[in-house]
This record gives C-alpha cells, structure tokens and sequence, in this order.
C-alpha cells in the first residue's frame, strides 16, 4: 500500500490529449482518454443518460429535468468537495450530514431571534452558519491530527454530537422561520438572466476554486503527500498535524455553508432529515475515482460521481422503476468504483507506476 | 486490445442492466401523461403507505388509468424532493402525494401545479395547501374521540384516564389528544387527568405511566397516541401490576400495533382507513382531470379494533403489507 507517487495525477484531460490533425494519433490520444478512470465514469454517466433518453424522449432529456437533477445534486456538491480533500488524506467525515444540521439550527434560530426578512439577517445567518461548520471541523481536525483518533470514530462521535446537540437546541421540533428573501434566491432562484439555478451556481463557482487549490497549489499538493505517505510528508517537512486540522475545517465550513443551503431550499431545518448525506457523498466520491486509501483523486470525479446515483434515480423514477432498485444500481456503480481502485493499487505494489495506466489496464489479475 | 475491451464490458453491462430494470417497470413510460396518475408515498415500504397504494391502485383500475408509486426509504423531505421532482418532469396528469415536510415540499409541489398537474395531498398537508385541488386525511380529532369511545366501552362505569403522546407541536396527535379530550370532557363519568409526552420513548412513557399510576392508582384507561407510547405505556402498567385495571388504546393498525393487541399490551386499537384516503384521492384527482368539481378537503374516520373483532370485522382494517 506504498509506492503512490505524490503528484495531484488523473486530471481529467491529460496535457497532450489535443485531437491531432493526423487520424492515428487521435485515436491513439482518445485512446489514451477513454483509459482515466474518470473518463470511463464519464462514459458510464453518458451512457445511462443515453439509455434514459431513448426510454423516455419526452422528458428525460428536457432542460427542465436537466435543470432540476443540478439544483438536487448542488447541496451534495457543495459537501463533496470538503469530503474529497479528507478522503484523499486518506481520511472519512461521517459528520457532514450532522454539521448541515446543525449549522442551519443555529443559523435559524439566531435569524429568527434577530427577526426582519432582509438581507441584513440572512447575512448574519450565512455567517453564523459557516462559523459553526467552521467550530465542528475544527473539533474534528484537532482530534484527528493532534491527538491522533481515528478519523472514522472522531466523525462518528461528532456526527453524533452535531445532531443530538440540533436536537437539543430545537427539542426535536423542526424550525421553519427562514427569511423568504434565502428561499426566493438561493433556494429556488435562477444566476441573472439565464434559468441556471443559483445554488448550482454557487456550488459550481466553489466546485472550480476548489478544484484548482487541490489540483494547482501546494495546499493540494500537501493534500496528496499526506494521504500517499503521511511519513514521507512528515519527512520532506510538511505538517501534517495542522495540515490535517485545516482540511478537517474546510469540510466543516462548506458543510456549515451546505446548511444554508438546505435552508434555502427547503425552508425547514429538516432535523430528522439528512440521515443519508454523509453515505451518499462519500458514495459519490468514491464513485468519482478518490481512493478510500488516499493519495488519488479529482474534483471533477466527484461532480461526476455525484451525478450517476442523481441521474438513476430520476430516470427510474421518469420511465417508473420501483424506487429500491435506484440503491441496487447506485451499490453495483459503487463497488466496482472500488474494485478498479483496488487494481490499480495492487498493480501500483507491483511495480509499475500508477500513472502508466496503459499497462495498468492492459494487466490481467 | 484488453484494455478498450473491458471499457466496452463495463458499458454495456451498465446499459444492459439500466435496461434491464427500466424493463420491470409497470408501464412503458413514454412521457405520454394521457391518463396517467403518480402516487409519492411518505416513505416506501410501510404499511400505512402500502394500504393507501392499495386503495389507490383499485380506484385507479375502476378508472381506467394507471399509476405509478414512488417513495423515499425514510420520511425525509430531503430524500423526497429529487423524487418529486423526478416525477413532475415524468408528466402525470395528477399526483397524489403524502409530504413528508410542510415547509420543505411546498416549492416542489407548487412547481408541480403550475406545470399543469393536479395535486392531491394524501394524508399529511403543506403550509398552503391551496395549490392543491384537494386534500384528504383522516380526522384525527374524530379519532381522539373514538379512542375515548374505546375507554369507556372497556369500562363501562368510568373513571381516571389519561393520555401519552408523543411530542407537543405534532399536529396529528395534538389532534388526537384534542379530539379526546373534548369527549371526555363531554362525559361526567370520567376524570381527565392530563396529557403527558413521552418524546417517541418508551422507556420516558413507562416512567410516565408509572409515576402516574403511584399518584393515582385507580386510573383505568390510557389512551397512547403511538406505537411507542403503547408500549412504555404497557410497560409501566405491568410494573405496577394493573393490567387488569388498566386499558390502553393505541392508535393506527400496522403489524407492529396489531401485534400489540394479539399480545394484550393494548386493549384496543384505531384505525385509520388508509385504502380509503386512496380512493377518494384518485376521485378527486380524477375530476380535477375532467374538469369536475371537487372537494378541497374531507375527512376519513375510523375503525375500533379489539381482540374480539380482530379475526372477524376487524380484520379488513389492519394496513396491508402487499395489495
């Protein structure tokens, strides 16, 4: 389980995958393409689109289910990101679901002590929200870096923690005072001018920040050699305790910012609801070609992840399959997401380099 | 070459059992809405939900038209909603829908009548249910009432009753308790002595049950709002060694609560008519479809299950687990 190279790989286009004049070497470069394992999730996504297209002419492939299937996927979005930074340290937030609780009830009961309906209190009630997203991670993070518990128990108690304390505050009774001006624009608004829902805006302009610090900075950089080989990380200088701390955080705060969110969306604090979030993004990430072990992944496998259980759900529902069946396919998607993880690491122990993915795949086992 | 071969196995696996599932599908699902119904359960698999599917199910055949049901794997509107969603861009001609958040389903469901599709609240209501051509539940008022009814036939000379609910601010059993507590009070024979909340924990409605039994130990009758309360309740009642002077009611009729009643935790049980709901939706659907009139709201009633009408009468009240 060692020899992973530290470099933020797998992007999703390869530099040098530029379609040719000359035929053969395009075929040779989408050759090389249809190789990346999230290209090949790509295609496992257009193929499901396609087979509900041909199903259902009529509305599988309007942009008004298009549009709703984003404005659904955004708020799972918004919390992959967080989760595919912590699981490519190699580490697992179970307590994202909780924390989205958690900071709506706090950002809801502090707005509605405020009272008004402006954006003055909804201002407030953002900030609030991040601040307790922001408090949670780094609970999480100090406990996972500095006194070294597992992450799966840190998350477990503080997902935990996060709802009891919800339930608490509120006595289990759900709050529905969110100001209308959060639900009219971040909840069922469009971006100016176009019907691009606000929140998938929002969730794609964070989607693309957040892309580019994993994929472009030395704060993703450090991401990676933490989740490869925290002692080689530890070696060559990186601290790992604090750099662990900070990624544990900003999960926290976008799932603190996802609360808002939910908020918007739903108008309700949905206490009892977001059981399933946590299992669903780190499903979707998973999906999305992040190892579990750590040290591989992309952003954009996770926004692809996000969208296969997304859009098999909604085209089960369309063409009228009996709704369990959505978990069987979603699980199947799942786990051979996995098993092609696991071969390519076992393939990585052998020897070859993992990003020589042509012999990886050429490889029997 | 290997490698593309596996690629290709991979998709046309992945096509292949899309279609394959797409194929148990009830019906083809073109996209044609002509005469088509979409019932989204509250949350799939329960039996409450599955007596409504039933009802439903008949009242559509009768019409001549097909349904298609949907629901979340638990009563949550964040799981609901993409569901919801799904099926408006599926253009049904009506929906029949049990929300599973006031708050959180009205966008969605508002969205749903504007497209042009007739909504029909089954059971549980939004926060304006206007958009809605009808909506149909059961009167849970009435159904407090029937579980005093229950009391005082179990105890015909009268006496201390009492109530264990769940939470305060659930508006179904505050209805209940409301419902029951205007019919006792409507009855001299009886004291009421209070409606105590038992937070969905039977262990809290044991404690409950049994402090209230060593302040008054001559109550006898306790009408528990839920399946949990039932059974703390049962509990405390059996710790203070009074079940035989004691009766509890309970409400709803799932196996779980039948099972009650087989085992003489409960004496007796209400029931509410889901099958019922579900043909008066599809009637209401139906004629908003036709252009007919229809009713904004009705209520359905109820039915007293005891252990001496549970193999008889009874029987065709307790919900169903498959039609």
């Amino acid at each position: 389980m060692s020899n992973q190279t530290i470099t933020p790989s797998l992007e999703p286009l390869p530099p040098g995958n530029k379609p040719s004049r000359h035929t053969f070497d395009l075929v040779e470069s989408l050759g090389k393409l249809a190789r990346v394992q999230v290209f090949q999730i790509v295609l496992v996504l257009a193929a499901i689109c396609l087979v509900f297209s041909i199903m259902a002419p009529g509305s599988f492939p309007e942009w008004g289910n298009i549009r709703q299937i984003i404005q659904n996927v955004s708020i799972l979005a918004v919390l992959g990101i967080g989760m595919t930074f912590v699981i490519v340290t190699s580490g697992i937030d179970l307590s994202v679901g909780s924390v989205l609780v958690f900071s709506g009830v706090v950002s809801a009961k502090t707005m509605a002590a405020i009272g008004g309906d402006g954006w003055g209190v909804a201002a407030i009630g953002i900030v609030v929200a991040l601040f307790c997203g922001l408090c949670w991670g780094l609970l999480n993070g100090f406990l996972i870096g500095k006194a070294n518990v597992p992450p799966l128990i840190v998350t477990l108690g503080t997902l935990g923690g996060a709802l009891g304390l919800s339930q608490v505050i509120t006595g289990g009774v759900d709050i529905r005072d969110v100001p209308p001006v959060l639900v009219d624009t971040i909840g069922y608004g469009n971006f100016p001018a176009t019907t691009v829902p606000l929140i998938s805006s929002i969730a794609l302009v964070l989607v693309v920040i957040f892309g580019i610090v994993l994929h472009r900075t030395k704060f993703g950089l450090y991401t990676f050699a933490v989740g490869s080989k925290e002692q080689s990380a530890r070696r060559v200088g990186i601290k790992v305790d604090m750099h662990l701390v900070k990624v544990y955080a900003l999960s926290g705060t976008l799932a603190g910012l996802a609360g808002i969110l939910s908020l918007s969306q739903y108008g309700t604090t949905a206490i009892a609801g977001q059981s399933q979030t946590n299992l669903n993004v780190i499903a979707a990430v998973v999906i999305g070609g992040t190892s579990l072990f750590g040290g591989i992944g992309t952003m954009f496998g996770t926004v692809v992840g996000l969208f296969i259980p997304a859009v098999l759900q909604n085209g089960f529902v369309i063409v009228g399959v009996q709704p369990f069946w959505q978990q069987v396919a979603v699980g199947a998607v799942l786990i051979a997401a996995v098993y092609f993880d696991q071969r390519r690491r076992d393939a990585a122990s052998r020897g070859q380099s993992p990003n020589s993915l042509k012999k990886l795949w050429s490889r029997g086992t | 070459m290997i490698t593309s071969r596996t690629a290709v196995v991979a998709l046309s696996v992945a096509s292949a059992s899309a279609m394959f599932l797409a194929g148990c599908s009830s019906n083809s699902g073109s996209g044609d809405g002509s005469g088509k119904l979409a019932f989204i359960q509250g949350v799939s698999g329960d039996e409450f939900y599955i007596s409504m599917q039933c009802g439903i199910e008949a009242a559509a055949e009768a019409a001549g038209v097909t349904v298609d049901t949907q629901g979340p794997v638990k009563f949550d509107p964040t799981l609901q909603k993409p569901i919801v969603d799904s099926v408006v861009a599926s253009r049904p001609s009506a929906i029949l829908i049990a929300p599973t958040d006031v708050a959180a389903m009205q966008a969605p469901l508002a969205a749903a009548a504007n497209a042009g599709i007739k909504v029909v609240l089954v059971d549980t209501t939004i926060e304006d249910p206007s958009i809605a051509v009808s909506a149909i539940s059961s009167d849970n008022k009435g159904g407090g009432a029937e579980a005093f009814n229950a009391i005082a036939q179990l105890n015909p000379s009268g006496g201390k009753v009492l109530v264990i609910s769940t939470d305060p601010g659930i508006s179904t059993a505050d209805a209940r308790v409301a419902g029951f507590e205007e019919a006792v009070a409507a009855n001299s024979a009886f004291d009421y002595l209070g409606v105590q909340y038992s937070h969905n924990d039977p262990a809290e409605a044991a404690r409950l049950v049994s402090a209230a039994l060593a302040k008054d130990p001559d109550i006898v009758g306790i009408f528990a709002a839920n399946t949990f309360a039932a059974e703390g309740t049962a509990t405390g009642v059996r710790q203070a060694g009074k079940q035989d002077q004691v009766k509890i009611v309970g409400f709803d009729a799932g196996p779980a609560q039948v099972k009650q009643l087989r085992e003489g935790t409960v004496q007796a049980l209400i029931a509410q008519q889901p099958d019922t709901i579900g043909t008066d939706g599809v009637e209401q659907a139906m004629a908003a479809i036709d252009d007919k009139p229809v009713t904004a709201d009705i209520s359905t009633g109820f039915h007293v299950i005891t252990a001496e009408n549970i193999d008889g009468d009874g029987a065709q009240y307790v919900y169903k687990s498959s039609c």
